[in-house]
């Protein structure tokens, strides 16, 4: 991994998305909510910031929690968004308090998407177990990918939910590599993988040398055409956090960062380019 | 779920008991023919400004003082095939609003597959080509309105809309003219799933799929205020739409202020029968223009146009024609 670079503008750019009251929106003159506030959380974490600066912060998202340990989208909306649950365990292994992490990874262990009959057309295994975005729906990769995270980062990889959870990522894998929003394919054709997806199931899979292998390398072939700041930070840290190098990414991805304009700059993708650039392993164990 | 267990289900749409008498309340149905202009547009290098903005004042869109929602498709993206809306279009359209002396002009979607905004709305291509005072909004994360859901088919009893459109005073429904591989086609109507935010519904809108799609659209339907409907179809997508299918060019841009008008009118360019396209019958139990009939076509001539999109086997049953 090559030397991060000096970041403190881009630390203090994204400090001032935080509002008086702790939480952060996506995008300036929003409302606070949780995904930005637990990312922008996390890497001030990751950059190395006090728990004096980080504390308003994380007092709002510890406010947000419901006493099931769930974790929704915001104070208006505490029954939404229940998938950053997992995203809240992770922040509060990190940053604290450790009992929130614990009721937040039993609200995930508890949170399962459901099943259906397989399906000819569509080649993949919907008898399996993932995590929905919404409860009582289907399973899809990203919030998956996130609980699995979360299991891993706390210690509790070996979990059944996990060990599926990472069974359900292996069979929604598409066959040249990479990972999309949910299908590998439809009716014999390979659907496109997602930059940003197809970094968090691998950081999911970490710890399996061969299953990630045909990710890390379609990552790799294809740096010169990832060019968000959100595709990059995932790249960056998939590729980086399991071994591979990933300088020319991260050159780009500092270099759009630090050009962005603040009128469309999504707060959340902003934390995870910096949590990136940090080289601190916050989604790994 | 299999297509053909889905085609299944909905065909139970057509039994109108079902659903009761959707023209008891809020019925926006309407005696007068219902304005349908084709513009032709051979390919996304003409500049139809000036002819978008005349057809809107003709069809009495006021839009003076106001501020303008223009919601493209942005479901997906793959560098060669036409599954969006095309950014040239939507720049004319926001540029004709500007020109009829709008307020604000946002273009906003809540794309439905792609979390990454880079790849819908906020694509440094699409600023590039839009005039510095429209802004381009990311419809998936950020505030919400909880709307009372006038439709009850999904028995959802709100929806969270994004509140750029809650609060927009004009919102523009501006489709890709395709196939689509659960309703057979996809056009304004459809269009209206990316007014509700991932944050709130996933990516894809996994619960609105669970509740049924064609009910989900009927109830946005009844519960979206859409002003207006221009639909791309320069280069719409024919076969196993709405993002795996080819291209295939048409060279029409279809207006209309009513969203089943235009969808019926585009559906039939297509070579499909609105009639027999369940949710479009569906819809013209409370939208107008589901007929030719109820349709007054303006601009150029439909025969130069209409076509024949190749489709999955399950939905052939639903071609019909010649329209025109």
């Amino acid at each position: 991994m090559t030397a991060s670079p000096d970041t403190t503008a881009l630390v203090r750019r994204l400090s001032s998305f935080c509002l008086p009251d702790g939480g952060v929106p996506y995008y300036k003159g929003a409302g606070a909510s949780a995904e930005p506030t637990l990312l922008v959380l996390l890497a001030l974490f990751a950059s190395g910031s006090s728990p004096v600066q980080r504390k308003p912060l994380l007092a709002w998202i510890s406010s947000l929690q419901n006493p099931d340990g769930s974790l929704g989208l915001d104070p208006l909306h505490r029954d939404q968004g229940l998938w950053l649950t997992a995203l809240s365990a992770v922040t509060f292994h990190h940053c604290g308090p450790k009992d929130a992490r614990d009721r937040a990874l039993g609200f995930v262990a508890s949170f399962r998407s459901v099943t259906m009959a397989n399906d000819p057309n569509v080649r993949q295994d919907n008898t399996i177990v993932g995590w929905p975005w919404v409860r009582d729906t289907f399973g899809w990769v990203e919030p998956t990918a996130w609980s699995v995270i979360a299991l891993n980062v706390c210690g509790r990889g070996d979990d059944p939910r996990a060990v599926e959870g990472r069974k359900f990522l292996l069979d929604r894998r598409i066959p040249s590599g990479g990972w999309n929003y949910g299908n590998p394919g439809i009716n014999d054709r390979e659907l496109l993988p997602f930059w940003d997806t197809t970094g968090l199931a691998l950081i999911a899979l970490h710890g399996q040398a061969e299953a990630v292998r045909p990710g890390l390398d379609l990552l790799e072939k294809n740096q010169e055409r990832i060019d968000s700041p959100c595709g990059l930070a995932w790249s960056v840290m998939s590729l980086e956090g399991l071994g591979r190098e990933a300088a020319p990414l991260r050159q780009r991805l500092f270099g759009i960062m630090n050009s962005l304009p603040d009128d469309g700059l999504n707060a959340a993708h902003f934390a995870a380019g910096l949590i990136a650039l940090s080289g601190r392993k916050v989604f790994f164990p | 779920m299999r297509r053909r267990d889905f085609l299944k289900g909905t065909a139970v749409l057509a039994n109108a008991a079902v659903f009761g008498d959707f023209r008891e309340s809020g019925s926006q149905l309407s005696p007068a023919p219902c304005p349908v202009t084709l513009l032709g547009m051979p390919d996304y290098g003409r500049d139809l400004e000036k002819d978008i903005a005349a057809v809107m004042t003709r069809d009495g869109l006021a839009l003076k003082g106001k501020k303008i929602l223009l919601k493209p498709n942005f479901v997906e993206t793959h560098p060669e095939r036409p599954i969006n809306t095309n950014p040239a279009v939507i720049a004319q359209v926001a540029h004709a609003c500007l020109r009829l002396g709008a307020a604000e002009v946002m273009v906003g979607e809540a794309s439905g597959h792609r979390r990454d905004p880079w790849f819908s709305v906020l694509n440094p291509k699409l600023r590039t080509i839009l005039d510095k005072r429209v802004k381009c909004l990311d419809l998936n994360h950020g505030d919400a309105a909880m709307v009372p859901n006038k439709g009850g088919l999904t028995r959802l009893p709100a929806f969270y809309l994004a509140r750029p459109v809650a609060e927009a005073d004009v919102l523009i429904s501006m489709p890709k003219m395709k196939t689509h591989h659960w309703t057979g086609v996809t056009l304004s109507l459809k269009n209206l799933f990316g007014t509700l935010p991932g944050i709130y519904y996933g990516w894809p809108k996994n619960l609105l799929h669970f509740r049924g799609i064609e009910r989900s659209i009927l109830d946005l339907a009844r519960t979206v205020k859409v002003h207006y409907n221009i639909i791309d179809g320069v280069v719409g997508m024919e076969g196993d739409g709405p993002i795996m299918g080819k291209a295939r060019p048409v060279g029409v841009l279809v207006l209309s202020p009513f969203s089943l008008a235009a969808d019926a009118t585009a559906a039939r360019l297509m070579g499909f029968n609105p009639r027999k396209v369940l949710y479009l019958v569906q819809a013209g139990r409370f939208l107008p223009g589901l007929r030719p009939e109820d349709v007054a076509l303006r601009g150029e001539d439909p025969k130069r146009f209409a076509t024949q999109f190749d489709c999955l086997d399950d939905f052939k049953r639903m071609r019909g024609g010649p329209f025109f």
